[in-house]
């Protein structure tokens, strides 16, 4: 890994398009302004890692853990139901 | 065709409503195609089967239809990146978990589907008051006992 030491309004650049500048310190908490392309994406490493965690175990879901048809949802029973892109296919 | 899944069996689904995750799912990027099977006649929740894992499959729903003041806002890179220039023609799933006696939605990281094209991308949202395990209802005590048992 590459690190560099910057102080407060100082940048670094990634490439010809990403900025990241050092905003504020205060304490422990570093503020970064960060300027990239709208084709990259900036995230919160721990929010991507939450998504990915979930999703690995949402795929350990069993058909035994659903209510039974009929029984959802709770609320206006002349709810739209939801569609499926192009309606969803049915189980054969 | 007839896709083998670890569930349910070999089933019988039509190609030409696969959906389609260029870049998969995060954790799963190279699972790309999806079948989208109904759970049951009247039920809110789908099967979303990997077409190439058996194994593979997450249950999805429309999260409107339990939480109605779900509104995100998909930025114009994410929508290009799935062929739209606005949301009408999109459509928004929401991966379901069951953890403990509740499921729950993962309302941080919604799937974002091309109606037409059947291209999708999961998102992911910074705003903090939606969280990967948001309660959707709690399971009746009945449904639970027999879980435990099957």
């Amino acid at each position: 890994m590459l690190v560099l030491s910057r102080q407060r309004d100082e940048t670094i650049m990634i490439g010809d398009e990403i900025e990241i500048t050092v905003v504020d310190i205060r304490g422990d908490k570093v503020r970064l302004g960060i300027t990239a392309p709208t084709h990259i994406s900036v995230h919160r490493k721990e929010v991507y890692d939450a998504i990915q965690r979930e999703n690995r175990a949402a795929a350990n879901i069993k058909p035994e853990d659903l209510p039974p048809p009929g029984s959802t949802p709770p609320g206006d029973p002349n709810d739209r139901r939801p569609r499926g892109p192009g309606g969803p296919p049915r189980r054969s | 065709m007839v896709i083998e899944t670890s569930r349910f069996g070999g089933i019988d689904v039509d190609d030409q409503k696969f959906l389609n995750f260029p870049k998969g799912l995060l954790g799963f990027p190279d699972d790309r195609e999806y079948a989208l099977i109904q759970t049951g006649e009247n039920s809110a929740f789908y099967w979303m089967q990997a077409v190439h894992r058996p194994e593979l499959a997450f249950v999805v729903c429309d999260p409107r239809m339990f939480v109605p003041e779900y509104r995100i806002a998909i930025k114009a890179e994410d929508l290009g990146q799935i062929g739209l220039a606005e949301t009408s023609g999109s459509q928004v799933f929401v991966i379901v978990n069951k953890v403990d006696d509740t499921l729950t939605a993962n309302l941080q990281g919604p799937l974002v589907i091309n109606v037409a094209t059947r291209v999708g991308k999961q998102l992911v949202l910074s705003e903090k008051k939606f969280t990967t395990r948001h309660p959707l209802m709690k399971l009746p005590a009945r449904i639970a006992a027999l879980t435990k048992t099957a």
